[in-house]
């Protein structure tokens, strides 16, 4: 079974359904539905976050360096007004983010523990101030992409990607295969020496494994996932900027990790929809929501030591 | 008997800065025999041990496996070439079950470790080879229960399963029998006794009953330095050795 | 670049990067000796920034002003360690950076509540104001000569406290073997609760200090802990002499680099991390 674990069940039956038809609810207001869409391509980030520094143990303050580079490798690589593939240039997003990856990591995963936090963020603050102080890459402001990819497989045409209830349904198809795609990662014989690196990594090398080559490669692929999540963030409205890749970007997608709880991948969707929620509920009723937010993440740290994932799973998983 | 000369070392030396862990070790192990080590606390014997499995790297001196020089090649390179470790201080996944314990040293040798997409589940033939080690050792009933649920004798057990999992020609044992209870302990030397007719052994044991009792070669060293190597009953009526013991307070004779 | 330039570049460079040493060796104290990444460092720095400029608008005394800021920020750091960073001694490192993150949030929220989002200002004290000329075209500030030579008065005091001094013992004694100075009898929580609070008046003193020379606004606290964060793991985390000399480095690279290369000036300071963690990847005085 891919999805073992009873609450992950029960949150994939009723998110997804969920998310399937609410645009059907809010058909007259494309606000909400855009809205939705933001977070769930950020949503899609901290899965792949979540991945790495929850099942691979690699704790990296840089990831969203491979957010911002998905929308300016686009910018790069796109043609300013020609439409072109979305498919074809995912991949290329896809691919080329996954080599700027491996680069990075096999200087990085030569570190560990506070070390490696820093030296992912050194780069990742190296690639900011890059984009943020070149006036070929537009500066703080950012770049404009005036043109829309088109969709279409083999001359079919699924989504119209300026539709944002097509977008929004773009995006859920991604999640969705994105957690797929973790779950089936690590189940994978791939993610049992991935999951023995990150219990006794010293035990994993006495039993022959070269703990690097596995470490480097989930690197590799959370980046690259990252940086997908960044193309769809630049798609949605055409824009992309450095604030993309600060590192508050990769502090939030942390936050939101630990929030719905480390590791469990599913739990990244939550803790992003509750962020995301608590964040919108509270700036509408007082200007000052970051107290209470402040206050809330102190008090899930006390509190819920394993997330809300770790909460709800102590409640609802049947005792062994 | 001379079986084939499975690992040896030429003036092993580790030094830490200024402190001399081990000086100048040269020992032959051979296939299919148990070689026991022994000596008062201090005397290198672990570090010994590190430097066999290449977990440290030696100062100087030579390590060969099978004429091979490897003193050199990484740590998982050791393991690759069939030299396994079980560790003092028990090292398993605590979190997995004893057959995922099991399944993981395995999986090492049957590939496709980089198959994103296949499940861990579906190769029925590691499951057997991993239940077989488990077996072997005598925990075959603890198969499916976690590994920190089970006592920590099985625990010690465990960590030999693995090793034996892996295939390997060499055992590196680090005290098997540390905190053990005197009938655990039994098993334990039984199980060696099979092991040793397969398998070319090192044991590092405090336990002077056990060492006596298996090893086919008996090596004691006293702080770092190489005193003395023979059969068991050679070792014994060595007057050195009663010294080196005897000084250090312990009642062993 | 003239002489005289290179000379003013050298004292700036010189004067951020006493400065840095001071707000760095808050945060390495506390990581050296408690195991605590304490992200919200760069909090204090502001919270002394703005606790500065709100006692000198009601004393009028820049002096005076600064010694309640010190005493107030003594106390939070007391309140902070004996409520919440108590709690995370055990837990991991990822609970540490959450927990203080989460304090960031609060003492933003609590800056913008009582002290609203425009850039405030405090002019520099009269005794300190004017300039001393270097060469007959040249002039230096004074107040940040004053600065400098505070940052190198409050580096004495901790060299002589840590080495010479019994609190320094026990500090120095608490890096490398917590248990240990538990089974000495010594009250390790008591300990913890000191080195916390001069760490979090480090960075709040630094702030105060800093408050003349630069503007006080939301923000300011974020910058400094990232440059805060290059100086601690350049130096070695938990060592303050590598703080000292890694913090002068970091002060001088990135005045110079600002004015040699401004196009990449911004991006200096982690190049020159990125370098020495490639080299040495615990920093350069690890111990």
């Amino acid at each position: 079974m891919l999805f073992n674990k009873r609450t992950e069940r029960i949150f994939i039956w009723v998110f997804f359904p969920l998310a399937l038809l609410l645009p059907l609810f809010l058909e007259q207001n494309t606000f909400y539905v855009s809205k939705l869409t933001s977070i769930m391509i950020f949503a899609l980030f901290v899965m792949s976050l979540d991945y790495l520094v929850g099942r691979c143990g690699l704790i990296t303050l840089g990831h969203a360096m491979f957010y911002g580079l998905g929308g300016y490798l686009f910018w790069m690589l796109a043609p300013e007004y020609t439409e072109v593939n979305f498919w074809v240039y995912t991949f290329y997003v896809c691919m080329i983010a996954a080599a700027i990856a491996l680069v990075i990591g096999f200087l990085v995963l030569r570190t560990s523990g506070i070390y490696m936090i820093m030296i992912t963020l050194a780069f990742a603050q190296m690639a900011f101030y890059f984009f943020s102080d070149s006036i070929e890459f537009g500066g703080n402001d950012g770049l404009f992409i005036y043109m829309k990819p088109e969709t279409s497989i083999f001359g079919l045409s699924l989504f119209d990607l300026d539709n944002p209830i097509h977008f929004y349904y773009l995006c859920l198809l991604s999640l969705f295969n994105t957690l797929v795609f973790f779950k089936l990662l690590i189940r994978s014989r791939f993610g049992r020496v991935v999951d023995a690196i990150h219990q006794n990594p010293g035990r994993t090398t006495a039993l022959g494994y070269n703990i690097f080559m596995f470490r480097l490669m989930s690197y590799v692929i959370a980046s690259a996932l990252g940086a997908y999540a960044g193309y769809l963030f630049t798609l949605q409205y055409g824009f992309v900027n450095p604030s993309m890749l600060a590192w508050t970007t990769s502090g939030s997608a942390l936050v939101m990790s630990i929030l719905g709880g480390m590791g469990s991948i599913y739990g990244a969707i939550l803790g992003t929809f509750v962020y995301e929620g608590l964040h919108y509920g509270l700036e509408h009723m007082t200007e000052h929501w970051m107290l209470f937010m402040g206050i809330l993440i102190i008090a899930m740290v006390m509190v819920f030591k394993n997330g809300i994932a770790g909460y709800l799973e102590k409640l609802l998983e049947k005792r062994s | 008997m001379t079986t084939e000369l499975m690992l040896e070392t030429e003036g092993l030396c580790k030094y830490w800065g200024g402190l001399k862990a081990l000086d100048d070790i040269s020992l032959q192990f051979h296939d299919k025999q148990l070689h026991g080590i022994v000596g008062p606390n201090g005397a290198g014997k672990s570090t010994l041990l590190n430097l066999l499995c290449g977990h440290y790297k030696p100062t100087s001196g030579r390590i060969l496996h099978k004429g091979e020089p490897i003193e050199a090649i990484k740590p998982h390179a050791f393991a690759r070439r069939g030299i396994g470790r079980s560790f003092q201080k028990t090292n398993i996944y605590p979190g997995a079950t004893c057959l995922e314990n099991c399944c993981v040293a395995v999986q090492r040798r049957m590939g496709g470790n980089f198959n994103f997409l296949r499940s861990r589940y579906t190769q029925k033939v590691l499951d057997e080879i991993a239940t077989e080690a488990l077996e072997k050792v005598g925990l075959g009933a603890r198969r499916d229960e976690i590994a920190s649920h089970i006592s920590y004798g099985e625990q010690r057990q465990l960590e030999i399963a693995m090793v034996l999992a892996t295939a390997p020609q060499v055992l590196l044992l680090d005290e098997p029998m540390a905190g053990m209870g005197h009938e655990e302990s039994l098993l334990i030397i039984e199980l060696l006794k099979k092991l040793k007719r397969e398998y070319c052994i090192v044991l590092v044991e405090h336990d002077m009953d056990a060492v006596f009792e298996l090893s086919d070669q008996l090596t004691v060293m006293v702080d770092g330095q190489h005193l003395i190597t023979g059969t068991v009953d050679e070792v014994r009526d060595d007057p050195r050795v009663k010294e080196a013991y005897l000084g250090q307070g312990d009642e062993v004779f | 670049m003239t002489t005289s330039l290179f000379f003013v570049q050298l004292i700036n460079g010189l004067q951020y990067g006493l400065l840095l040493f001071l707000i760095a060796s808050g945060l390495t104290l506390v990581f050296g000796v408690m195991g605590i990444l304490n992200l919200a460092h760069g909090s204090m720095f502001m919270v002394g920034a703005y606790l500065a400029w709100y006692f000198f608008e009601h004393t009028g005394s820049f002096g005076i002003s600064a010694l309640i800021s010190a005493a107030i920020a003594l106390l939070i750091g007391i309140a902070i360690e004996r409520g919440l960073i108590r709690h995370l001694y055990r837990r991991n490192h990822l609970d540490q950076v959450l927990l203080t993150i989460g304090m960031i949030f609060v003492f933003n929220a609590l800056q913008s509540l009582l002290w609203g989002n425009d850039p405030l200002g405090v002019p520099v004290p009269q005794a300190l104001s004017g300039a001393v000329p270097l060469n007959d075209v040249l002039e230096y500030p004074v107040y940040r000569i004053f600065v400098a030579l505070l940052c190198i008065a409050i580096a004495f005091v901790m060299y002589y406290m840590i080495n010479k001094t019994r609190l320094g013992m026990l500090i120095r004694a608490g890096e490398s073997n917590r248990e240990m100075v538990e089974c000495l009898g010594i009250d390790i929580r008591r300990l913890y609760t000191i080195v916390f609070a001069i760490g979090v008046m480090l960075a709040a003193v630094a702030g105060v200090a800093s408050a003349p020379m630069s503007s006080i606004m939301p923000g300011m606290g974020e910058h400094v802990l990232i440059t805060c964060f290059v100086v601690v793991v350049i130096g070695g985390m938990g060592s303050i002499k590598g703080a000292f000399v890694a913090a002068l480095l970091v002060g001088l690279v990135d005045t110079f680099s600002s004015v040699l290369v401004p196009q990449i000036s911004s991006m200096m300071i982690y190049i020159l991390m990125a370098f020495i963690l490639l080299i040495k990847p615990q920093g350069l005085f690890s111990s």
